[in-house]
């Protein structure tokens, strides 16, 4: 038969004197089990594309990005271009516009009376506006550019592949 | 405002005449200063103007209420920037309080005018008219003649007895604020023509006898009187209603018991939009009143019904509805009729803290009232009837006629406007 009392050594035996008594302070106040967060005291909003892209939300278009006119400033077809309709259009800036009702982006420069509206890519020209002969609206001013990082065709990984093979260590 | 809105985002329309069409692509509901100029009328039906649009060259468009309406709310967040106090009054129009703090940083009503123009002009590409006036009425006033008046370059300004005396001396009276067709015609009989006369009837009891005491208030108004004030925050609806009529003429039941879930379903989103529960629901149908029979050029037989029926408890969500509307549709619906339209109207709208349970029902269910909050959440993130009702068909027979609409340039990531 197993004894389920277990017996208590002499020596956790002990005579209580009430007249030694130690009063304890109680605390009405809770306590969390567990450890507290220490990062709560640094919580905030997660960061946001919108706050970063958009400064005036009812002047901001989004316009997507056609051709290859504007590849050196890093536009490709495709690309999403937030558009600021509020901005001052100043000299050097990429704007979005319609030229005689074909909506184009371009960079903007004014050269006394006349605009010229610059592509940046070798192999396209500028184009002249004469404000008198030619209708031209303005859109707004291009202030960011969303895109996706370009894929690799089939050779150009391969040409990777091909420079790990070479430059392996024995 | 439509055919700006179209121009906003398609400038080789400026200087064209442009009309915008609505209701299936069958009638005028906008023009632009062009197309007014050669003879078209607000409300002509297409085929009557045939002819004009082929030698003008008019351009149309189908009215694309997604745009109009972003803009529409871009206008009303723009005008915040100048004054804290904005009332949207219609899609295209809004009262603006103007304190006196501005005065440091605009020289005059005329500049303020101005700068608002100009910026709703660069931003949105929209032009707009301002009327500054002591009332909403003077203001109204002020506006049209802005509108009506090249030289005011878009702004009118009714801050003075001068002024006032000016603008209301030549202002008919039909052209009023509150003054309809009856009214009109009633004044006139009575040898008032121009807003100034109203303004200075010597009888005020002679206007209330005639026009109610909202009569008393526009002249009230008229004479500088605040008697309409900013509603700011816009109560809710006291009636929601939804009834398009459809692309062709439906004869089957199946067809129109779809169409009326689909319009029960919007009617359900206005409801829970504004926080509301309904309990009172119309249900109407009707054939073409102006269609001939095709053989014989007789017009075609007609008929038009509609029952109310009066739910146990308030509610705003869809299936609830469903049970009823379905059985009076088919209960009024005679076979043998090419339909036209069918519509929905809710009525006995209550705010949706509202709780008053039936004797017999134990309503409204919170988890009904939870599940349509969070359809219009997923419709929102992934597109109208994303999630809908097994019954409501994908791509029916009696959708819209739009034959020329623009593209939805700030709504859908997949119709932005492309630049070369």
């Amino acid at each position: 038969m197993i004894d389920t009392l277990d017996p208590i050594p002499p020596g956790n035996i002990w005579a209580i004197d009430p007249s030694e008594r130690v009063p304890i302070p109680f605390y009405l106040s809770t306590v969390q089990a567990g450890f507290p967060n220490p990062a709560e005291n640094f919580l905030r909003q997660r960061l946001n594309l919108q706050d970063l892209c958009v400064q005036h939300p009812d002047a901001t278009y989004f316009v997507e990005a056609a051709g290859e006119s504007m590849i050196e400033d890093y536009i490709y077809p495709g690309s999403i271009l937030v558009v600021d309709a509020a901005l001052l259009v100043e000299s050097g800036k990429i704007i979005v516009c319609w030229v005689n009702g074909a909506c184009t982006v371009k960079r903007f420069v004014r050269y006394g009376k006349l605009v010229v509206l610059f592509p940046s890519n070798a192999h396209y020209t500028p184009l002249y506006i004469h404000p008198e002969t030619d209708q031209f609206l303005v859109l707004g001013v291009v202030v960011r550019i969303v895109s996706k990082p370009p894929r690799w065709d089939s050779d150009q990984l391969k040409t990777a592949q091909d420079y790990v093979r070479t430059h392996r260590r024995e | 405002m439509y055919v700006s809105c179209e121009r906003s985002f398609n400038p080789s329309l400026n200087g064209k005449p442009v009309i915008a069409l609505g209701n299936n692509d069958h009638c005028v509901i906008a023009r632009s200063q062009e197309a007014k100029n050669v003879g078209i009328k607000m409300g002509q039906p297409l085929f009557q103007i045939r002819e004009l649009i082929e030698q003008h060259q008019v351009q149309i468009c189908s009215s694309n209420f997604e745009l109009y309406g972003d803009l529409s709310s871009r206008l009303m967040s723009l005008l915040t920037n100048f004054a804290d106090h904005v009332e949207p009054y219609s899609i295209d129009e809004a009262f603006v309080q103007i304190d006196t703090s501005f005065e440091g940083i605009y020289p005059s009503y005329q500049g303020l005018g101005s700068a608002m123009r100009d910026t709703v002009a660069q931003w949105l590409r929209l032009p707009i008219c301002v009327g500054f006036g002591l009332t909403k009425t003077l203001a109204k006033v002020a506006n049209k003649c802005a509108k009506t008046r090249p030289e005011l370059e878009g702004v009118c300004v009714i801050n003075s007895l001068e002024s006032a005396n000016e603008a209301l001396s030549d202002f008919k009276i039909k052209d009023l604020w509150g003054v309809g067709s009856r009214y009109a015609a009633m004044l006139k009989k009575n040898g008032i023509e121009t807003a100034l006369q109203l303004r200075d009837v010597g009888d005020i009891d002679w206007v209330r006898d005639r026009m109610t005491v909202n009569g008393v208030r526009m002249v009230y108004e008229l004479r500088g009187y605040p008697c309409r004030l900013l509603e700011i925050n816009a109560p809710p609806k006291k009636t929601i209603c939804t009834a398009m009529s459809f692309g062709q003429l439906i004869p089957d039941l199946k067809n129109i018991t779809d169409a009326l879930t689909t319009y029960l379903a919007r009617c359900c989103e206005k409801l829970r939009r504004q926080e509301s529960l309904a309990r009172h629901v119309t249900v109407f149908l009707h054939t073409n009143p102006n269609r001939k029979t095709p053989g014989n050029g007789l017009p075609a037989k007609q008929y038009s019904a509609s029952r109310s029926i009066r739910l146990p408890h308030h509610t705003n969500h869809l299936p609830d509805f469903l049970r009823y509307a379905i059985p009076v549709v088919e209960n009024l619906l005679q076979l043998g009729y090419n339909y036209q339209k069918v519509g929905i109207i809710l009525n006995d709208i209550v705010p949706e803290s509202f709780r008053q349970q039936g004797v017999f029902s134990d309503w409204p269910d919170e988890k009904a009232l939870q599940i349509g909050k969070t359809i219009d959440r997923l419709n929102h993130r992934y597109g109208r009837d994303k999630v809908r009702l097994a019954s409501q068909l994908y791509q029916p027979d009696w959708s819209q006629v739009q034959g020329s609409l623009s593209q939805a340039y700030t709504t859908d990531w997949k119709q932005i406007l492309k630049a070369s």
